[in-house]
C-alpha cells in the first residue's frame, strides 16, 4: 500500500509523524476489528444456520469477504420433535419473545435483560412503525442491541434478534402520534385495536419459523416482571396463558406509592356482553373498559387478592375469555394452527381479545393468573 | 492530529518545512484512505455476491482473520416487501409452500416442472410439509432437491429450501373417494388447513413479497405461471384448474370447484347452518348456485380475463407475502361456514384485500380415476365386450341365414332344373324316338350345366 512513496517520505519523516501515522493506522484497524461481533462458543456457532436465507430464530454464518456464497443447502426440520412441556428449561425449548414497539423504554429493556432463562434460547422480535417516533425508538434500540450482543458476556447475549419495520401507512396507524387519553378513546378503539393486530400478525408470521417452543408476547410498556417469567408461565403447561398487568403510581391520597389494574382486556364473558354482542352489525366491535359498553364481565384485574390476604396463591388459575397482550405466553403450536389476532370484528371482538376466540374455535384454553403480577409504565 | 510543535522563523525554512509536513500529512491521508477503499470495495464485494445486503445493519464487517462468525441480528422493512406486478426486475424473493403427503409417485413430475420454472430460482424459496406420509416421500424430495442445489448449471439454484415433516394423525384416506366423499369433507378440509397454516408459519421470512401454494399433482402447467399471475397485482390470484379425461368421459373436464363467487343462496343457507358446520361445493347436499370460475372458462378467451372471487381453490394460489403478515390464513375452523382454502379467500375479503381468478388461463390437474370412474370403466368394458359378442354372433347369424338361404336357393335350382329335366323327359318321352341310353346322357349333361351356370351368376 503505497509503499514506495510512504518510504522515501518516511525515511526523513521524524519519530512524531511516524508514530502518529502508525498509531492512526493501528487505530483505524482495531476500530475495523471491533465493529464486527466477537466471537461466540463453538456450542452456539455450531447451532447456527450455514446460510443467512434461514430460519431468523437462529443465527447465521457471515461468510468470509470475497468468498462466494454457495446455495443454500437443503435443510430438515422435525416439527414431531419441538417440544412444549412444563419444563422448559429441561428440555432446552426456543422461547420467541415478540414485542410491537412504538417507543423505546430503558425500564423494558433492562427488565428483558434480566430474564434468568438462558438467553442462548431467546430470540427476541420487534416490529416498530416507520414514524419519526419510530425511528428514533429503532435507533435507540438498535445501539443497546448492538451493546449487548458485541460487548456483553456470552451468557447475556441473545440467540437472535429481529427487528422488523412496519409496511403500514403510518397516517392510518394512530398508536405512535397519540396519547394516552387519546389512544384509548372509543372512537379510536377500532382503528388502533386493528393496525395493532396486523401489526403483530406481522411480527408473527414472519419471525416463528421451525424451532419455536413458545411465544411470549411482551409490551414495550411493560416495565417489571419477576425474573422467572418465562418458567413462572411455562409451568402451568397451558396453552394461552397471561399474567395480571398492573401500573405503579404515587398515591395522592395515601402519599405513598400503590398500584392499581392496568389491563382490562383480560375477562370472563358475560350473558350482558353475549346480548350487545348479538344485537351488533357485524362490522361493530364490543370493547371492554368503557362507560358507553357496560358489558359486566368479570375482570382479571379485579380478581387480583391483596398481599396476605386469606387464601392468596400465586399460581391460582382462571379460565379466561378475552385475553390482553401486555404480557402473554403461548404455545408455538396455538399459533401455527391458525389462530392469529383479527384485525376485522371476529365474534365482534379484535385483536388479543379475538385472538382468545380465535383460539378457542380451534380448541385451545386460555387462562389467566390474577395473583402474578407484572408492572406496565406509568407515563 | 498533526503535530503542532513547529512555528515559522524565517520565510524559507518556513515554507520547506511546511511543505514537508504536508507530505507526511499526504502520505498518511494515503494510507488512511487505501485502507478506507480496501474495506469498502471488501464489503461491497461480499454484499453484491450474496444475499448479506438485505441484512445490513452497519455491524457487517466481516473479518478474514476468523473461520467464520455469528450474525444474530436482522433488520428488515416490511415496505420493501410489498410485491408489484414485475417483481422478478425488483428481486422479489417467492416463497413456495407444497404440502405433500404419501405423494412420491407424482413427485417426479413436480420435479420437472420445478425445475422448468421460469422465475428466477435464486428468488424462489421452497418449502415442503411432509405429513403423516407411509411412502418415502420425505427421502425422495431431500434428494431431488440436493440433486437441484448441486446442479452444475447455477441458474438452478433454489434460495433456502425446507424439508417440515409434521404429522397431523390424520385418518381420512388419501384415495381419490375418500377424498372427496361428502361425509369426509369438512374434517379433511380443516386437517388439511392446519398443515397449511404449519407449513406457512414455518417458512414465511421478513424477506418474502410473495407465497405461491403448488399442488404436486398438476400435470401441465406454463412455466411462465409465477410472472404471468404477478403480472395481475393482486393480493391473492388463483388460474383455473381443469383436468383431462378420457374420451368415454368428454375429453377434460372442470376440476377445481372451490373457487367461486358468493351468492345469495349460498349466504341464505350458512345462516340455516351450525356454527361449525362447513359448507363445501360441488356437492348435492349443498346447492349453492354459485358462479364457478372453472364454468366459465372458454379455451379460446382472453387469458388476463380476471374475475373476483370469495373463495379459492388451493392448487395453486398466488397471494402477496402480507396477505398472510395480516394474518389471513386457511381457517381450521368453520370460519363463515368455511374452512381451508376456501375460508382463507373469505378471510381475505372480510380484510378487504382483492382475491381474483382467471377463467380463461388454465392449468391441468392429474386424472386419477375414481373408483367409480374404475367401475364405470370396468362395466364399460364389460358392455363392450358383451357389445362385440353380440356383434359377433349376429354376423354369425346372418351368415348362417345367408347361408342357408343360399342352399334354399340352389336346392329349388335344382329342384327346377330337375322338374324341367322332368318335364323335358315326358316330352322326349312323348316324342319317343331313337335309343334311351343316348337320351338320358344328354338330359344329365344339360341340368349339371344349367346348375353350373346360375351358380356362378349367383356368387
Amino acid at each position: 500500500m503505497a509503499r514506495p512513496l510512504g518510504a522515501v517520505r518516511l525515511r526523513k519523516a521524524n519519530s512524531v509523524t511516524l508514530t502518529v501515522g502508525v498509531a492512526l493506522v493501528l487505530f483505524i484497524l482495531f476500530f475495523l476489528m471491533s465493529s464486527s461481533t466477537p466471537d461466540f462458543s463453538p456450542a452456539r456457532k455450531a447451532a447456527a444456520a450455514l446460510h443467512p436465507l434461514s430460519p431468523p430464530t437462529s443465527p447465521f454464518r457471515k461468510s468470509a469477504a470475497g468468498t462466494k456464497l454457495k446455495p443454500p443447502p437443503v435443510t430438515r426440520y422435525n416439527l414431531n420433535n419441538v417440544t412444549t412441556t412444563s419444563r422448559p428449561l429441561e428440555n432446552r425449548e426456543n422461547i420467541l419473545i415478540l414485542t410491537p414497539m412504538a417507543r423505546f423504554n430503558q425500564a423494558y429493556w433492562d427488565n428483558l435483560l434480566r430474564l434468568s432463562y438462558p438467553h442462548e434460547l431467546i430470540t427476541l422480535g420487534f416490529i416498530l412503525p416507520r414514524t419519526k417516533e419510530g425511528n428514533l425508538a429503532t435507533r435507540e434500540l438498535q445501539t443497546r442491541i448492538a451493546k449487548t450482543q458485541t460487548q456483553s458476556p456470552e451468557r447475556d447475549r441473545f440467540k437472535s434478534i429481529i427487528i422488523l419495520r412496519e409496511d403500514l401507512d403510518p397516517s392510518l396507524y394512530p398508536l405512535a402520534t397519540q396519547d394516552e387519553h387519546e389512544r384509548h378513546k372509543l372512537a379510536n378503539q377500532k382503528a388502533r385495536r386493528s393496525a395493532m393486530a396486523k401489526a403483530r400478525n406481522s411480527l408473527l408470521f414472519s419471525t416463528l419459523g421451525p424451532s419455536t417452543s413458545w411465544v411470549l408476547w411482551l409490551d414495550a410498556d411493560v416495565v417489571e416482571t419477576p425474573p422467572t417469567l418465562i418458567q413462572d408461565l411455562a409451568q402451568h403447561d397451558k396453552p394461552i396463558i397471561t399474567p395480571n398487568c398492573f401500573q405503579r403510581y404515587y398515591n395522592s391520597k395515601t402519599k405513598t406509592m400503590d398500584e392499581r389494574p392496568y389491563d382490562f382486556n383480560n375477562w370472563i364473558d358475560s350473558d350482558t356482553a353475549r346480548e350487545l354482542a348479538s344485537k351488533m352489525g357485524p362490522e361493530e366491535v364490543l370493547f371492554e373498559g368503557y362507560a358507553e359498553m357496560a358489558t359486566l364481565r368479570t375482570l382479571m384485574a379485579y380478581l387480583a387478592k391483596e398481599d396476605g390476604e386469606e387464601g392468596r396463591d400465586l399460581h391460582e388459575e382462571v379460565p379466561l375469555d378475552g385475553v390482553g397482550g401486555a404480557a402473554l405466553m403461548v404455545k408455538a403450536d396455538v399459533h401455527r394452527d391458525g389462530a392469529m389476532f383479527p384485525a376485522f370484528p371476529f365474534y365482534h371482538l379484535i385483536e388479543t381479545e379475538g385472538f382468545a376466540r380465535m383460539a378457542k374455535r380451534l380448541g385451545w384454553e386460555a387462562v389467566g393468573l390474577p395473583n402474578y403480577k407484572v408492572y406496565h409504565y406509568n407515563e | 492530529m498533526s503535530p503542532h510543535g513547529y512555528m515559522p522563523r524565517n520565510p524559507a525554512a518556513s515554507y520547506r518545512r511546511r511543505s514537508q509536513s504536508l507530505m507526511r500529512l499526504a502520505a498518511v491521508a494515503a494510507i488512511i484512505l487505501l485502507i478506507l477503499l480496501y474495506s469498502f470495495t471488501r464489503g461491497r464485494s461480499s454484499s453484491s455476491s450474496s444475499a448479506v445486503s438485505i441484512f445490513s445493519l452497519g455491524l457487517l464487517g466481516a473479518s478474514p482473520h476468523h473461520d467464520f462468525q455469528l450474525e444474530t441480528v436482522r433488520y428488515y422493512d416490511l415496505s420493501n416487501v410489498q410485491g408489484t406486478a414485475r417483481g422478478w426486475e425488483r428481486e422479489e424473493r417467492i416463497l413456495m409452500c407444497v404440502p405433500l403427503r404419501d405423494a412420491e409417485i407424482h413427485l417426479p413430475m413436480f420435479f420437472s416442472h420445478l425445475r422448468n420454472l421460469t422465475y428466477p430460482h435464486r428468488l424462489l424459496d421452497v418449502a415442503f410439509l411432509v405429513s403423516d406420509s407411509k411412502d418415502d416421500t420425505s427421502g425422495f424430495v431431500t434428494r431431488a432437491m440436493e440433486e437441484i442445489q448441486n446442479d452444475p448449471d447455477e441458474r438452478m439454484h433454489f434460495g433456502e429450501v425446507s424439508i417440515i415433516e409434521k404429522d397431523f394423525g390424520q385418518t381420512v384416506n388419501q384415495d381419490f373417494v375418500s377424498r372427496h366423499g361428502f361425509a369426509a369433507q369438512a374434517g379433511r378440509r380443516k386437517l388439511m388447513a392446519r398443515a397449511r397454516n404449519w407449513l406457512l408459519s414455518a417458512a414465511l421470512r421478513p424477506y418474502h413479497s410473495w407465497v405461491y401454494w403448488r399442488d404436486v399433482d398438476v400435470e401441465t402447467a406454463p412455466f411462465t405461471i409465477l410472472e404471468d399471475l404477478m403480472r395481475h397485482n393482486k393480493d391473492i390470484i388463483v388460474p383455473n384448474v381443469w383436468r383431462p379425461l378420457p374420451d368415454w368421459l368428454g375429453g377434460e373436464q372442470p376440476y377445481d370447484l372451490n373457487s367461486w363467487q358468493e351468492s345469495e343462496t349460498a349466504l341464505a343457507l350458512a345462516e340455516t347452518l351450525d356454527e361449525d358446520a362447513v359448507i363445501v361445493e360441488g356437492y348435492a347436499e349443498y346447492a349453492t348456485y354459485r358462479p364457478h370460475l372453472a364454468y366459465l372458462r372458454d379455451p379460446s378467451g382472453d387469458p388476463d380475463v380476471e374475475m373476483e372471487l370469495d373463495g379459492v381453490g388451493g392448487v395453486s394460489i398466488l397471494a402477496k407475502a402480507k396477505v398472510f403478515r395480516y394474518g389471513v390464513h386457511f381457517p381450521a375452523f368453520s370460519f363463515e361456514r368455511h374452512a381451508e382454502t376456501e375460508g382463507f379467500g373469505k378471510m381475505a375479503r372480510r380484510m378487504n384485500l382483492s382475491v381474483v381468478g382467471l377463467p380463461h388461463y388454465t392449468i391441468w390437474h392429474l386424472y386419477e380415476p375414481s373408483v367409480d370412474d374404475i367401475k364405470h370403466m370396468e362395466q364399460m368394458k364389460r358392455e363392450q365386450l358383451a357389445q362385440e359378442q353380440a356383434e359377433k354372433e349376429r354376423a354369425e347369424k346372418a351368415r348362417k341365414l345367408k347361408e342357408n338361404f343360399g342352399d334354399t336357393t340352389s336346392q329349388w335350382e335344382r329342384d327346377k332344373a330337375n322338374l324341367q329335366n322332368i318335364a323335358a323327359q315326358a316330352k322326349q318321352d312323348a316324342a319317343a324316338a331313337a335309343g334311351a341310353a343316348e337320351r338320358d346322357a344328354q338330359g344329365v349333361e344339360k341340368v349339371m350345366a344349367d346348375s353350373g351356370g346360375k351358380k356362378e351368376a349367383k356368387t
